[in-house]
């Protein structure tokens, strides 16, 4: 008995935080999915109206259209280059690996913000460096940021630059891992480095793999400071994200219902791929 | 094993070896790619910090200022509050990462090695709210803060930035690995509960703390949605807010863009120079906040 009264001491002070700032708003976000109103006045319960509403809504399939493009991009691109990246890092003529590691961390520093700020005048039409070296090239004037096509692309580039170097790290970790024994003796067999790597050190990263590509969709799916800062979802509605319209319709719009009824949806995405990932961790915490 | 013995003789043995000299080219130039592009944006910007307002715009850009200047800075630091944001950033940073290290480190000793009824249940629903995604409880967490009367406050920027599952679980994979004899051996020495976790657990946690520490405060620095929703005067601006802001309210240019970009990251940088071990550790675990 005093045992459990000396633990739930100890729990007390964070979970009284969590019961108030993680607990409630939890249970309060799907209650507020089913009404309508302002965001500090009256509401009224209406169901699943809100649910109903959101596919009749232009904005909604052009923002879920825009979110998933933008993982659909992101995330492929991302792991890949990173894990090409391991390699070029961990390869044997390189000294320094240290140093590299660190270099790939830099970007992850930089608030979204900052970094938005950083990449806004690289990008910035004329003078900017990307479109110099462009119009250098006889591209000519480009506007990555103006144009509707090219806008969630631009912003899908800072975001690899900052986040690279997450998947980037995990994956020299996971590559220094693999026993030397099984590459040499693949190599003696005569398989080419470009078969040691595809058959032997890659499938046994797989679960450092998944894990990535998990945690890089789970960012994804939340863009929203790098967009807020750089085009406001703009041009044309086209790097409007989840995030953004739940922002946008709960705070500028007075749109509290659509906003929640968006935030479960974003909950159902998200929570399904998180809980393959804890199992993931679960396993690796196992393992260890 | 059968493997030729100039292989493994000497660091150096590589250069020697005729037939890798195509492989050091390609795999230096493309490290050397790797390092301009994760870096220039950095240089760039810090370049640009220093240039006088009429050489921003001009073409071919300059990496270099001509004749630098410390005139962005100035200006960000007199025409609007940049100073106040700094520090609201660093008080708003450093006291929620307190609040975290103490109310975490308390929950994870806990779970790590006390028994107590409704111990798996109570983990189990902690985990659970892992994969929740911030962005569904921005209204509702609003909401409260409002009920508390915490909008437009210190507070309301600090306390539900408090805690965390990621946290607790960190702490209890740490705290886990420590030997039990020892708190075993101060409670027959006549210590107090409370003494032990202060005067044994902790100081053995230094380095699990230090990570959580680390996170905690790059997070809470470097956050941006959660000011914008909470704060609405300009004198309780974070640096994420301002910077993000700074275009919309603040007639600025690129110089002062710049240069409030290289205030806000050179902390971090430093820091992480400092105490970069247990930045890349906390990287891993950091990924569990959703």
């Amino acid at each position: 008995m005093r045992r459990n009264l000396v633990a739930y001491a100890f729990l007390s002070p964070f979970f009284i935080l969590f019961i108030i700032f993680t607990a409630i708003p939890f249970f309060w976000a799907l209650w507020l999915s089913l009404q309508d109103g302002l965001l500090t006045g009256p509401k009224t319960f209406v169901g699943l109206r809100n649910f109903a509403q959101l596919p009749r809504d232009t904005i909604t399939r052009t923002v879920l259209l825009n979110t998933v493009k933008y993982v659909a991009v992101i995330v492929p691109v991302a792991v890949t280059s990173a894990l090409g990246l391991a390699f070029l890092i961990t390869n044997r003529v390189v000294r320094g690996r240290d140093f590299f590691r660190a270099l790939v961390y830099f970007p992850i520093l930089a608030a979204p913000a900052a970094a938005a700020q950083i990449w806004s005048y690289i990008l910035a039409p004329r003078f900017g460096i990307f479109s110099y070296i462009l119009s250098a090239l006889g591209i000519g004037d480009v506007l990555f940021l103006a144009n509707p096509q090219l806008a969630l692309l631009s912003i899908a580039l800072i975001e690899w630059w900052r986040g690279i170097g997450f998947h980037v790290i995990l994956f020299i970790a996971s590559l220094v891992g693999v026993p030397k024994e099984l590459k040499e003796a693949a190599t003696i067999d005569g398989a080419t480095s470009w078969q040691v790597a595809t058959k032997i050190t890659i499938p046994l990263m797989r679960p450092v793999i998944l894990f990535s590509v998990v945690m890089g969709t789970i960012w994804a799916f939340q863009l929203f400071d790098t967009v807020f800062v750089l085009t406001q979802g703009g041009p044309m509605h086209s790097t409007a994200t989840m995030v953004w319209y739940i922002y946008n319709h709960a705070f500028r719009y007075s749109q509290l219902g659509l906003a929640a009824a968006m935030g479960v949806v974003l909950l159902l995405i998200i929570a399904p791929i998180s809980y393959v990932q804890m199992r993931v961790l679960g396993r690796e915490v196992e393992y260890a | 094993m059968p493997r030729p013995k100039a292989a493994r003789t000497g660091s150096r043995a590589w250069l020697r070896s005729l037939s890798l000299v195509p492989q050091v080219v390609l795999v230096y130039s493309l490290l050397a790619l790797l390092v301009i592009f994760m870096i220039g944006p950095y240089l760039f910007i810090f370049g640009t910090a220093f240039k006088e307002t009429y050489t921003l715009v001009s073409i071919p850009p300059r990496l270099i200022p001509e004749n630098p200047t410390l005139e962005n800075f100035r200006d960000i630091f007199s025409t609007m509050p940049f100073a106040r944001w700094f520090l609201n950033s660093a008080v708003v940073a450093a006291l929620s990462t307190l609040g975290t290290l103490l109310v975490c480190s308390m929950a994870g000793y806990t779970f790590a090695k006390k028994d107590f009824y409704g111990k798996r249940v109570l983990f189990m629903v902690l985990m659970a709210t892992l994969m929740i995604p911030s962005a569904l409880m921005l209204v509702p967490a609003f909401l409260v803060t409002n009920q508390l009367g915490l909008v437009n406050t210190y507070g309301g920027l600090i306390l539900p930035g408090i805690g965390g599952a990621m946290g607790v679980f960190l702490l209890r994979q740490f705290i886990e690995t420590l030997p039990s004899e020892l708190e075993q051996a101060a409670l027959i020495d006549g210590a107090s509960e409370l003494q032990v976790f202060t005067r044994v657990i902790l100081p053995l946690a230094k380095p699990g703390l230090a990570t959580l520490a680390i996170l905690s405060f790059t997070g809470s620095w470097n956050s941006l949605i959660w000011p914008l929703i909470i704060v609405n005067s300009k004198g309780l601006y974070t640096l994420p807010l301002g910077l993000a802001l700074l275009r919309t309210e603040f007639q600025v240019n690129y110089g002062a863009t710049s240069a409030a970009a290289v205030v806000s990251v050179v902390p971090l940088v430093v820091a992480f120079s400092f105490l970069q071990r247990y930045f890349i550790e906390g990287l891993t675990v950091g990924a569990l906040k959703g």
